[in-house]
């Protein structure tokens, strides 16, 4: 079958771990359908033989919608002509390091790729942001990028979202599939709010056994997998970026969806950051932020602790 | 008496739901890889899960083994699978225990195999993968579905693939092949790259042989846009051939870790293409039981160029073979008789 469109998706961090196993998802058509995907991989100068390996798979997986691949490690080059960037790579937290050192120097990163963005990003180019410090880094690229539209730039809160839907599946003893609105708000990290006040199993609302649990599971799960795995969650969350990007692009009529956005103030949190929202997805990456849902004085609460956490973030990472 | 530790984690799928859900699921097939906590499998696994292996109206329940000390670690790829909220996962077994990893199983990848250590002789290794695949063989045989579709991807695959086979009585022996499909795509893209053209424009292009340097990329017949497409002879035996039998190794150097994702993508289009069937006029490599086509001997484990169809291979007879692939087969042939001839005492 002969492939007529193309996109042309850079990956940045390209030559690590969440990398290897995003782009077999990305190429397999699960995203965009039959349409070509033109490569960019963006790595420090420290990964190009790495990232040498990492094309040679690529080409050995004879993939039949692979276009063309550049990499490199200059985003001014790699950014050109992109239309959408994945934003894997970031600094790593290495062992005793303060959270403060840990978000300004990835503020750096993401200020300069907010700069390459801004110089030759094309216009509409939709960016998701998944190195942690994720919501902050986003914030922070988009400040750099002020040509670009606000809603193109998104965080991931998917794989807690997924995390979620998972253990809600397990408790209640029902399919994925009858589970819908269980929404991830706030920052991705321990503060995260996830919430099952608007959520449905087979069409009804329902509460948990123990909810308090069931919040801090998903806040923890991530160093759940690494004590188990020995190693952090890289397929589960290279999923969930192949989830993000393909609901984003699609649409998703049935649910409700979680994505970190640049709020404009809904729900009383200060305009600017980025925050997991509910979001419907209607199609050709558009969205909107489904703003007027009641919240119980709990939610509240929650949405203040979370929102509290990144403007301070958001004050550190700006003192750069 | 060997502990054992499993985990079973289901999720139930009911009528009602399959309703909701909006598409005819079919009923759910069980997928056992080996080496399930190991790189290989941590790129297979996922992949299998999402759908793509088998299409998206294809549930599936896995079945995850892998040996005892890596069971804390299988029980992380569990957690990771539920993490991903897959709704075509219906199951997760999680197991060092082949009876019940394989039981009712319809479709494996055997993966695991024990590796080459520092000084290992060739003969050593074949020793040790001969006691592991015929451990396997007797569990699959005991156990699994009398339907089921083996591929074997842990080295030597060919061999361990006939000593596995070797303990099969009660399902057809045609259901137990090995993987040379790595290969088949890596000398896809090679031709593609030298003719100019995308990997999927390239067709009629095979492996013969062993999946191992005396492997044998056949391209006689081969197309480029369905015109009959040739590449000189120098580029072949001195750039070809030796590029995709060295690349595994070039790629170790380049990443310092083995090809584990493009192996596992091999491993799932294997059985893809075994169940859905090869693309109208064109063919796919196997390694599968000789029939003595080609003069290879009756029973090693062989890949040849096979058409699929209604999930049967067929291989494709009567292709030219030039005294150069001549000199190539008996090469391959020599080494796999010589493997047999090293696993002869398990074979009995």
């Amino acid at each position: 079958m002969e492939v007529q469109q193309s996109l042309t998706v850079c990956v940045t961090g390209a030559a690590g771990q969440i990398a290897y196993s995003f782009i077999p998802l990305l190429l397999s058509g699960q995203v965009f359908g039959q349409v070509k995907i033109n490569l960019r991989l963006l790595d420090i100068p420290k990964m190009e033989t790495a990232l040498k390996g990492v094309v040679m798979e690529i080409e050995d997986c004879a993939y039949p919608l692979i276009g063309d691949i550049q990499t490199g490690s200059n985003p001014k080059e790699l950014f050109k002509n992109c239309d959408l960037i994945v934003f894997l790579g970031g600094f790593p937290r290495l062992p005793g390091m303060e959270r403060k050192d840990l978000l300004q120097k990835n503020a750096n990163i993401f200020k300069e790729q907010g700069e390459a963005l801004q110089e030759v990003g094309k216009e509409d180019v939709k960016c998701v942001v998944v190195a942690n410090p994720a919501n902050t880094n986003c914030l922070i690229l988009s400040r750099y990028a002020t040509k670009i539209p606000r809603q193109n730039f998104t965080c991931l809160t998917r794989l807690d979202q997924n995390r979620a839907y998972a253990q809600v599946a397990l408790t209640l003893n029902k399919p994925l599939n009858s589970l819908k609105n269980i929404i991830i708000w706030g920052n991705h990290s321990t503060t995260q709010y996830p919430s099952i006040e608007h959520a449905t199993v087979e069409g009804q609302s329902f509460v948990l056994p123990d909810q308090g649990q069931f919040i801090e599971r998903i806040q923890k799960r991530g160093a759940e997998v690494l004590n188990a795995r020995g190693n952090s969650s890289v397929f589960s969350a290279a999923n969930a970026v192949k989830d993000h990007i393909k609901d984003w692009y699609n649409g998703r009529e049935d649910t409700l969806l979680s994505l970190g956005v640049l709020s404009n103030g809904e729900y009383g949190v200060q305009s600017g950051l980025c925050f997991s929202y509910p979001i419907r997805c209607l199609g050709a990456f558009k969205y909107e932020i489904v703003g007027n849902l009641q919240l119980s004085d709990f939610s509240k609460q929650k949405l203040k602790v979370t929102e509290e956490e990144l403007i301070q973030e958001q004050g550190l990472a700006e003192s750069i | 008496m060997q502990k054992f530790l499993q985990k079973v984690i289901t999720n139930n799928l009911t009528r009602a739901s399959m309703a909701h859900f909006g598409q005819s699921l079919k009923p759910p097939v069980r997928v056992a890889i080996t080496g399930a906590a190991g790189q290989i499998g941590y790129s297979l696994i996922f992949r299998v899960a999402s759908g793509e292996m088998l299409g998206p109206n294809q549930p599936v329940i896995l079945h995850l083994i892998d040996l005892p000390f890596a069971m804390t670690a299988l029980n992380g790829v569990a957690m990771e699978i539920q993490d991903c909220a897959f709704p075509l996962v219906q199951g997760i077994v999680a197991t060092d225990n082949q009876t019940v990893g394989f039981k009712d199983v319809n479709y494996a990848l055997l993966v695991g195999a024990k590796p080459r250590g520092p000084g290992m002789e060739r003969g050593d290794l074949l020793k040790d993968n001969g006691k592991i695949f015929t451990e396997t063989g007797k569990y699959i045989n005991d156990h699994a579905s009398r339907d089921i579709k083996v591929v074997v991807v842990g080295n030597p695959c060919n061999t361990n693939c006939l000593i596995l086979a070797n303990q099969i009585k009660d399902i057809p022996k045609e259901n137990f092949t090995a993987m040379t499909r790595l290969d088949h795509n890596r000398a896809q893209h090679q031709l593609a790259d030298k003719l100019g053209v995308h990997s999927s424009d390239i067709r009629k292009i095979a492996i013969f042989g062993n999946h191992s340097p005396t492997m044998v990329p056949y391209i006689d017949q081969m197309t480029a846009k369905n015109h009959k497409a040739t590449v000189d002879q120098q580029w072949v035996t001195q750039t070809f051939i030796p590029t995709v039998q060295q690349r595994g190794a070039e790629i170790i150097k380049a990443r310092k870790l083995s090809s584990a994702a493009s192996a596992g993508n091999a491993a799932m289009n294997h059985i893809t293409t075994w169940v859905n069937g090869t693309p109208e006029g064109d063919y796919t490599s196997m390694a599968i039981p000789s029939d003595g086509s080609y003069g290879v001997p009756k029973g090693l484990i062989f890949s040849f160029p096979v058409t699929v169809k209604n999930g049967k291979y067929s291989i494709v007879q009567g292709l030219p073979i030039s005294p150069f692939y001549q000199g190539l087969l008996d090469k391959t042939i020599k080494e796999l008789v010589d493997e047999r001839n090293a696993v002869d005492h398990l074979l009995k």
